[in-house]
């Protein structure tokens, strides 16, 4: 769960940055990357002019993993041009079932 | 640790290749069918026949496998494919080992031709074995995985129906094998459709289905019962049918993969239960479909066997219906489901993977067209009723339905995978 920091003028970046990561859609599932889980940190420094990202994939072998990723960089790169971004990939915490939100359950039923 | 399997850009080439080519015979088999009416009135061992059986289980389904295979087996085992070239080498061979075989086949000249025809389809079958064993070597986490093990023994099935094969094509020529040709035939026929087609399909299927359901659940150790169970089922029907025929101990024997089969049910059906996606999209209708068409197959079994075991002359039409079911029943609407399911991802990553996030993007199922696919679905239903027709009333009428229905089906088939092949780039969902 990602908390923010009303006094610190870089959580209305990062907020932003959240926001615009549900644009980014899981081409198999339908479902976007934050709905599933998949994003576990954004930091913004604005002082480094830094975005950092860290985020998994549901699997090491997901055929569209590479994709996602890109698709995380370039959406972030076209909002916030004049920041750095750093998109980090871990597989620690593992992606599990447990990390979808109620909203992305709701999408995946149907 | 942050590693992930990328899509090698060679990749894209050879997977097209193989559904292409598939595709292509899928369209001959309907030609040929329609030509070949009459023939399904007699026994299944005659030239048209043979031929139009070769191309199915060769051109139509080994091939579209040997594609979906490399781009499938990499996401699998997560590791890349071991090369690029043996691929080609091996779809160069098998391509023209087909063509040889098959018109060999049609015109029943055991010569030269279908000889090397056969030699050839046998290379490609090994050129396509070194590949997934050597992928399998890349490993780096050599825990055992059973989704490994049912690919690499399928291979091994694969290879034996291969020597198997090409053993029969000589002894047409030299008549060298110790006992009846057909024997031989029965066991060739059940290494390929069970050890290659059906072990594989499970494999592969296994890791698939629950992942486009999002299943919570996956009962691993139920493969490994389906595994044991198949693989000893064969082994003892090859063995006990060649020593001593079709006989009462093969009822005990088609219990073992019968056995296997519903263990597998229950794991699809624990991971449909489970899933997270309710509504199935149109490939996976047709998935879920081509098992009952198996199942419907599996059933007729026991009729073959005892047709045999009383030596009456219904098993000629049962083996027909059989093979039907299995060749151009399950695995046809397995492939033309899943053809869908998977393809358009490795276009779609070729055409959108490096722009996503930059602009709205067309999904992967907005690739193929959803009306193809529907009247590919009611054109094969109708390919399926008059083909049970015709195998059981051996009239021509109804085989003539049948191949209209099948060359519909392909068709349809051929113009959606052109459809998706042939995609450019546009913006926003289709």
């Amino acid at each position: 769960m990602h908390s923010f920091d009303i006094t610190d003028p870089d959580t209305y970046i990062e907020m932003e940055a959240w926001e615009r990561l549900r644009s980014i859609i899981d081409p198999e599932l339908h479902v976007n990357i934050i709905d599933l889980g998949l994003v576990y940190t954004i930091r913004a420094n604005s002082a480094l002019r830094m975005l950092v990202v860290v985020m998994t994939l549901s699997s090491p072998s997901c055929p569209v993993g590479e994709a996602i990723l890109q698709g995380v960089a370039n959406c972030l790169e076209a909002r916030f041009a004049d920041y750095k971004t750093d998109v980090q990939l871990t597989w620690e915490p593992v992606w599990g079932f447990d990390n979808i939100t109620e909203e992305g359950k709701k999408q995946l039923w149907g | 640790m942050n590693m992930i399997t990328k899509q090698h850009p060679e990749l894209y080439p050879i997977v097209r290749a193989h559904y292409l080519a598939s595709a292509v015979c899928f369209v001959l088999i309907g030609v040929l069918f329609f030509f070949a009416s009459a023939d399904f009135a007699g026994h299944y061992f005659q030239p048209k026949l043979l031929a139009i059986t070769h191309l199915a289980a060769l051109g139509w389904v080994t091939m579209v496998i040997f594609g979906a295979a490399y781009q499938l087996v990499p996401v699998i085992l997560e590791t890349g494919l071991s090369g690029y070239r043996l691929p080609w080498l091996s779809f160069v061979a098998f391509l023209s080992g087909l063509v040889l075989l098959v018109c060999s086949f049609w015109r029943f000249e055991p010569g030269l031709c279908m000889q090397g025809g056969a030699l050839l389809l046998l290379t490609g079958m090994l050129g396509f074995t070194i590949v997934i064993f050597l992928t399998g070597k890349r490993l780096k986490n050599k825990k055992e995985n059973i989704h490994q093990e049912m690919i690499n023994t399928s291979c091994i099935w694969l290879l034996a129906t291969g020597i198997l094969g090409v053993l029969l094509v000589f002894n047409l020529r030299y008549a060298f094998l110790p006992q009846d040709h057909l024997q031989f035939l029965r066991l060739h026929a059940h290494m390929g459709m069970g050890g290659w087609f059906l072990l594989l399909v499970i494999g592969v299927s296994s890791k698939l289905v629950p992942m486009f359901l999002v299943s919570r659940k996956q009962n691993l150790q139920l493969l490994d019962w389906v595994y044991y169970l198949l693989n000893g089922g064969l082994l003892a029907f090859v063995i006990d049918t060649y020593l001593e025929g079709i006989n009462n101990r093969t009822y005990l024997i088609a219990l073992l993969p019968a056995a296997a089969f519903i263990i597998y049910f229950i794991y699809l059906i624990q991971c449909y239960r489970s899933r997270m996606k309710r509504k199935l999209d149109l490939p996976m209708m047709y998935t879920v479909l081509s098992f009952i068409l198996l199942l419907a197959a599996l059933l007729i079994q026991p009729l073959i066997i005892n047709a045999h075991v009383q030596n009456t002359t219904q098993g000629i039409a049962l083996t027909k219906l059989y093979g039907l079911l299995v060749l151009m029943g399950w695995l046809s609407l397995l492939i033309l489901g899943q053809a869908f399911k998977t393809l358009p991802f490795l276009v779609w990553l070729k055409i959108y993977g490096p722009g996503t996030g930059k602009e709205p993007t067309p999904l992967p199922s907005d690739l193929y067209s959803q009306k193809l696919l529907i009247i590919q679905g009611i054109a094969f239903t109708g390919f399926i009723l008059s083909m049970i027709t015709m195998a059981l009333s051996g009239l021509a009428t109804p085989a003539r339905i049948a191949s209209g229905c099948l060359l519909l089906t392909a068709l349809c088939y051929l113009l959606n995978l052109t459809r998706v092949l042939t995609h450019k780039k546009t913006t926003g969902h289709a």
